[in-house]
């Protein structure tokens, strides 16, 4: 019995330490990934500079070249003699000195333009489209996976609206109109995917407010006990009753619209809508 | 009437001169209570998973445009017993959303800001997946993505970018259809690039990348080293205490059944074999065994539109059922269906 407990002792310990192992052994994963980086970026760091300043690069930034580089050839030692280390030290010095050069290369660009990319000028077409499609094959997804029948073929459309789009980008065309119709038919798609579910997604919706509402009449009077505001507890009252003859007729949206409206009143008498 | 002090238990221990030696079990024995130690380690290693549970992503992906936009596909663990949960997203210009719950509905959600509140309604484990503007700034020709994650996440650069500086150390590299997909650990991360005509070097030339190898072998091993230490103790054990149990190898081998048809197995044999399945198991073997039962780790992505990593442990799963096996092709995992398989108890 008392070796059965030791052991248990030794695998416990064991199987509690073993995450942060794992996670260590992650970031350890093979660290000659850091050597393949930093040597693409020293090559483009090259490319820019040749490109900016042909053989007339500024001393400051031939300084951070001449650190970035020796920081990659350190890495590379550093890998060979299995030095990991000093290997990550190596190739954050050299990634650090990397970026200062392009930032400060951009920063010197006849035209500055400092953007975040959520302003729409700045959008690329093929992006927007690539977005949209990988949004309709979610749906699809859905859609098949709860063999939900689209009117008309939506996805069929949908795809066949987003082959012209890029055909029309290709070729210079505008796409607005296309694109804004592709939107429109998702908007319908989601819709559909929508109220089909609605129907079977409502059974474990039930269940829930079955449970969830017994609970709440159980604090709902507990509450009474207590002395709490009694307007906002028959307020209460009278919502689960709403939210039950909602239930009871499936109309399960207006349920969990009466249901936000609950939500406010039992915060304010200070219950918790957590079950348990 | 002697006056040496005499541990209670360990009487024996007293040398002739008097002297006090304690065996060290003695101490053990007196000093700490087993079952107390035993009770109280399993409560730890019961309550360390807890920690981390709910509200932290379990999966977090990234895929940036070469417009900047970046899509966002993220599954959270949720408690079950809440009606709704408030999700900040990572910005507030966002399109696209899609919230599905773990029995693959879709969630209701309200967007403020950049805060989701989404009507779980009894969901444990939550996707997300949403279109940002928020992550990626541009200035002059030079692109900068910055995150501040609360995960680890996989991150993928557009076709042609090259990266020129990073403030974190990668966790993994690997190029999938000529993109450059890191993963990151949580924290703050910024990652500067620009756009380039050979920015991918040959895969050829490359050092070798082992995907998930390192990580997968390692979990295994420590896993593998857990059960095996379990099982070795087990039948010692067990041997001490009843020497007369031989038989169970011919038993065990009695249950084993091994078909085998035209190399590899029917669909229906396999579900038969392993009635337990989860559905969406059951379509990823049905997809392989279309494709004449093997099939790449990435085109079982591509067709389910999964993540990387639940696909790789949908995929794990389906190797620990005996139902596939994982070899290397290419760089890339080809999953293959077992030409025999173990019934299930």
């Amino acid at each position: 019995m008392k070796k059965l407990a030791l052991f248990a002792i030794i695998v416990l310990i064991f199987g509690t330490i073993s995450p942060s192992l794992a996670n260590q052994a992650y970031g350890q994963n093979d660290p000659s990934i850091l050597l393949r980086i930093a040597t693409q970026a020293d090559k483009q760091i090259v490319n820019q500079l040749d490109k900016k300043y042909q053989n007339e690069i500024p001393n400051n930034i031939n300084i951070l070249y001449e650190k970035g580089h020796r920081a990659v050839e350190s890495l590379d030692k550093s890998l060979s003699n299995n030095d990991i280390e000093k290997a990550k030290q190596d190739f954050l010095l050299a990634m650090n000195s990397f970026m200062q050069i392009s930032r400060s290369i951009s920063q010197s660009s006849e035209k500055v333009i400092v953007v975040s990319v959520s302003q729409k000028s700045n959008q690329n077409l093929e992006s927007k489209l690539d977005r949209l499609e990988k949004y309709v094959k979610t749906l699809e997804s859905i859609s098949s996976k709860h063999k939900i029948e689209q009117n008309g073929n939506n996805f069929t459309t949908a795809y066949s609206l987003i082959l012209e789009i890029r055909n029309q980008i290709n070729t210079n065309e505008d796409s607005s109109k296309n694109i804004d119709e592709l939107k429109d038919l998702i908007k319908s798609i989601k819709n559909e995917i929508r109220n089909s579910m609605a129907e079977k997604q409502s059974n474990s919706i039930k269940n829930f407010f079955e449970k969830f509402l017994v609970q709440i009449d159980q604090k709902l009077m507990q509450a009474k006990d207590l002395g709490r505001d009694e307007i906002e507890i028959d307020r209460a009252n009278e919502l689960i009753l709403e939210i039950r003859e909602l239930l009871s007729k499936n109309q399960i949206n207006d349920a969990k619209t009466v249901y936000s409206e609950l939500k406010v009143v039992l915060k304010n008498i200070g219950i918790s809508v957590k079950i348990t | 009437m002697s006056l040496l002090i005499e541990p209670i238990q360990s009487k024996k221990s007293l040398g002739d001169e008097g002297i006090l030696f304690v065996r060290n079990d003695s101490i053990f024995d007196t000093m700490v209570k087993v079952p107390l130690l035993v009770a109280s380690m399993i409560i730890v290693a019961a309550l360390l998973p807890i920690q981390s549970s709910f509200s932290s992503p379990r999966d977090l992906d990234l895929i940036i445009y070469p417009d900047g936009s970046t899509h966002v596909s993220t599954e959270i663990d949720v408690d079950p017993f809440l009606t709704d949960y408030e999700v900040n997203l990572f910005g507030n210009t966002i399109d696209n959303l899609v919230v599905i719950g773990d029995s693959g509905f879709l969630l209701d959600v309200d967007v403020i800001g950049d805060t989701a509140l989404i009507q779980t309604f009894g969901s444990s484990v939550i996707t997300i997946e949403y279109d940002i503007h928020d992550l990626v700034s541009k200035q002059g020709r030079l692109w900068t993505f910055s995150l501040d994650s609360p995960s680890d996440f996989t991150l993928l650069l557009p076709k042609n970018s090259a990266i020129v500086g990073m403030t974190n150390l990668p966790l993994n590299m690997e190029i999938i259809n000529e993109q450059n997909q890191l993963t990151l650990s949580s924290g703050s991360t910024e990652i500067d690039y620009f756009f380039s005509t050979n920015s991918i070097s040959n895969p050829n030339e490359e050092i070798k990348n082992e995907e998930d190898d390192s990580l997968n072998t390692i979990i295994a091993g420590i896993v593998g080293g857990i059960i095996a230490i379990a099982l070795v103790s087990i039948v010692v054990i067990a041997r001490n205490r009843q020497k007369n149990i031989k038989k169970i190898d011919e038993q065990i081998i009695e249950k084993t059944v091994t078909v085998q048809k035209n190399n590899i197995l029917d669909l229906e044999e396999i579900f038969k074999l392993k009635p337990d399945l989860r559905e969406d198991d059951k379509e990823l073997v049905k997809f392989i065994f279309d494709n004449n039962g093997e099939v790449l780790e990435s085109e079982l992505r591509k067709k389910f539109l999964q993540p990387r990593t639940t696909m790789w442990r949908a995929v794990k799963r389906l190797e620990r059922e005996g139902i596939i096996e994982i070899e290397k092709k290419d760089l890339q995992n080809l999953v293959k269906l077992r030409k025999d398989m173990e019934e299930d108890n």
